[in-house]
């Protein structure tokens, strides 16, 4: 089974001071560590347990800068077969439709049984690539998908829905799944894994323009202070009878 | 890896000695003899991860065979699988990301200064003492106390001292003991080059897992390192430092297996409790080279035991509460952690603190300054 997997450099933004840049259309990138997305850790996870259960190749995608390499790299230690890595001259006001658009041009080129991506991405969040990306390639999809049976030429797949609930489908491959982060345990690559990686090709899409945004963003900004929060006041136990009154009050206890 | 082994005649020293064995699966002797005779059994579990590295065994062996190697080997092969615990992914890859194992970013490290602070070192500059904080004691709340008492200590020493603040990063010694020598080597690099920046005359840490990594395993690290202990009770004898005020309370020590059993240090942690006045020192039957484990060692602070035993720590704490002291006193942010939530787990909180030697003696040190105000 050859597998496509796409997968996205992010920055950690959880406990980092986030500043958004003059432009109010950034983010200011300098102090901040990147890493692979996290969604997209566990679809390459779920990639290399598939190969690992049935012969095959994992090739992985991404659009990004050269700094991209990173993430391919460790996908490569990981076990994956070859990367490819697509810059264009206008990454920087891509949308969702044009990186999906930059990925579907090779990824149809080659016949894969299946496209995994992540359900969505840390940075941007709109969960819109991995559909998008279904959608030019002419093949089904099912998206927030927590867990994956192959047989034969379909696939059962269990997804996640509203109100605790979970929805089963039989889709035909080939297909694209954007997987729900917790489907797996994703595995270490350790630095020595990485480093022999470098030798495994990563292929380079540059010099090329993509048109067709439909999306541009305004600004970015700062949410306004909402309301303070309460402060209760009192020793230990006057403030724990205050808080059990509130939750109690909520339902939450 | 079975070269490390074939000195092994199977008496069984090591695990005789090891801490853990009576508390988990673990069995080293039987894992060498396994491994001796090529007996190959990929899914038996056996209990690598709950090896302190506290290298008791190493230590022991008449034929001088470094067990703990052959541990840090099995969990290297582990490692290079990928297929590790959470945990164990989790505190390696914050360390590849941010420099330490607690996953925090760089920015906070830090954060624990308090007051008119202290001197961050900038390259190119000259400095007699630098004290390497850690990562502990940088981000981990508790030990933070144990990084303030030690600014609070040596600038009553009248010493040129200075810390690196966010330049500095973890040392690796965990890092290579659970077995990710990729990163290690990584870390052992940059801070080489790091240091290489400034003109150190000595480096010194909090914790002894800091120290013994700098000082035995960087080689071409290029000046002295030195535990705090040593300098602090060097610093006492020349009169540098002047504990004054009394601490009427009786005190045991705990040794810090990276201090005492792996680097010989056993006396300097104990003249400087003895130079405060009002300590009653005390002994625990097993203590120095026996002393036993707090388990925190070897990646065990990330590490949970498959374990329901009685933690060592507990063990430990409850052979306090048997002596009556006041006071467990370490010179370890490991150690100083485990004991003290052993001592929350036992009950014991309301009779015995767990205290860094060097909060004992910053407020001894502290107490004389009030008196002389």
């Amino acid at each position: 089974m050859n597998i496509a997997v796409c997968i996205k450099r992010v920055p950690e933004t959880a406990e980092a001071a986030v500043n958004i840049d003059s432009s109010e259309k950034r983010i200011v990138e300098d102090q901040l560590v990147f890493d692979i997305n996290e969604a997209d850790n566990y679809a390459l996870e779920e990639a290399l347990l598939l190969k690992e259960k049935t012969e095959g190749d994992i090739t992985l995608f991404t659009v990004g800068p050269k700094e991209a390499d990173e993430v391919i790299k460790m996908g490569l230690a990981k076990g994956a077969t070859c990367g490819v890595r697509i810059t264009p001259e206008n990454l920087d006001s891509l949308d969702s439709y044009t990186i999906a658009k930059l990925l579907a041009e090779p990824i149809k080129e080659e016949n894969f049984d299946l496209v995994l991506t992540g359900c969505i991405s840390s940075d941007a969040g709109n969960s819109q690539v991995g559909v998008t990306l279904a959608e030019l390639l002419g093949i089904p999809h099912a998206s927030l998908v927590i867990n994956m049976e192959i047989e034969d030429d379909s696939v059962t797949v269990q997804r996640e829905l509203e109100g605790g609930l979970l929805g089963e489908l039989k889709i035909k491959l080939p297909a694209l799944f954007t997987i729900q982060t917790g489907i797996n345990e994703p595995r270490y690559a350790s630095i020595l894994g990485i480093k022999r990686a470098a030798q495994k090709e990563i292929k380079v899409v540059e010099n090329i323009t993509v048109e067709g945004m439909k999306t541009e963003i305004v600004r970015m900004y700062y949410p306004p202070a909402g309301k303070m929060a309460e402060i209760l006041e009192g020793g230990v136990e006057e403030v724990s009878g205050k808080l059990c009154e509130i939750l109690k009050g909520k339902g939450l206890l | 890896m079975n070269e490390i082994l074939l000195g092994c005649i199977q008496c069984g020293k090591c695990t005789g000695g090891c801490p853990v064995s009576t508390r988990s699966t673990l069995n080293i002797r039987k894992l060498i003899y396994r491994s001796l005779i090529k007996i190959k059994d990929k899914n038996k579990d056996f209990g690598i991860w709950e090896c302190t590295t506290c290298s008791t065994c190493s230590i022991r062996c008449p034929k001088g065979v470094n067990v703990v190697d052959y541990i840090i080997d099995l969990r290297s092969y582990e490692i290079e699988g990928g297929k590790v615990q959470p945990q164990v992914r989790d505190t390696l890859e914050s360390v590849f990301k941010f420099g330490n194992p607690w996953g925090k970013i760089r920015e906070k490290r830090a954060d624990w200064i308090e007051g008119n602070g202290v001197n961050i070192l900038k390259p190119g500059e000259k400095i007699e003492f630098l004290y390497f904080v850690g990562c502990t004691p940088c981000y981990e709340t508790r030990t933070q106390e144990v990084a303030k008492a030690m600014v609070r200590v040596l600038k009553t020493a009248s010493s040129n001292f200075a810390i690196l603040g966010t330049q500095e990063t973890c040392c690796g010694n965990e890092i290579k003991r659970m077995g990710e020598l990729g990163l290690f080597e990584m870390l052992m690099e940059d801070n080489t080059k790091l240091f290489k920046e400034f003109d150190i005359g000595l480096l010194f840490t909090t914790s002894p897992h800091c120290y013994n990594t700098f000082k035995n395993e960087y080689p071409e690290i290029g000046f002295e390192v030195e535990h705090y202990t040593t300098v602090i009770n060097r610093f006492i004898k020349e009169q540098r430092i002047k504990p004054k005020g009394n601490f009427e309370k009786k005190v045991v020590f705990q040794d810090p297996c990276f201090l005492g059993k792996q680097n010989d240090i056993f006396e300097e942690p104990r003249e400087i409790l003895g130079n405060i006045p009002g300590i009653e020192l005390v002994e625990f039957e097993r203590s120095r080279e026996r002393s036993l484990c707090c388990e925190g060692g070897g990646g065990r602070m990330w590490v949970e035991s498959e374990s329901d035993a009685e933690r060592l720590a507990a063990t430990r704490v409850k052979d306090a509460a048997d002596l009556g002291v006041d006071v467990i006193a370490t010179a370890c942010p490991f150690c100083l952690l485990t004991l003290e939530d052993a001592v929350k787990t036992t009950n014991l909180e309301d009779k015995i603190r767990v205290m860094d030697i060097i909060e004992i003696l910053a407020e001894s040190v502290n107490l004389e300054t009030k008196n002389k105000d």
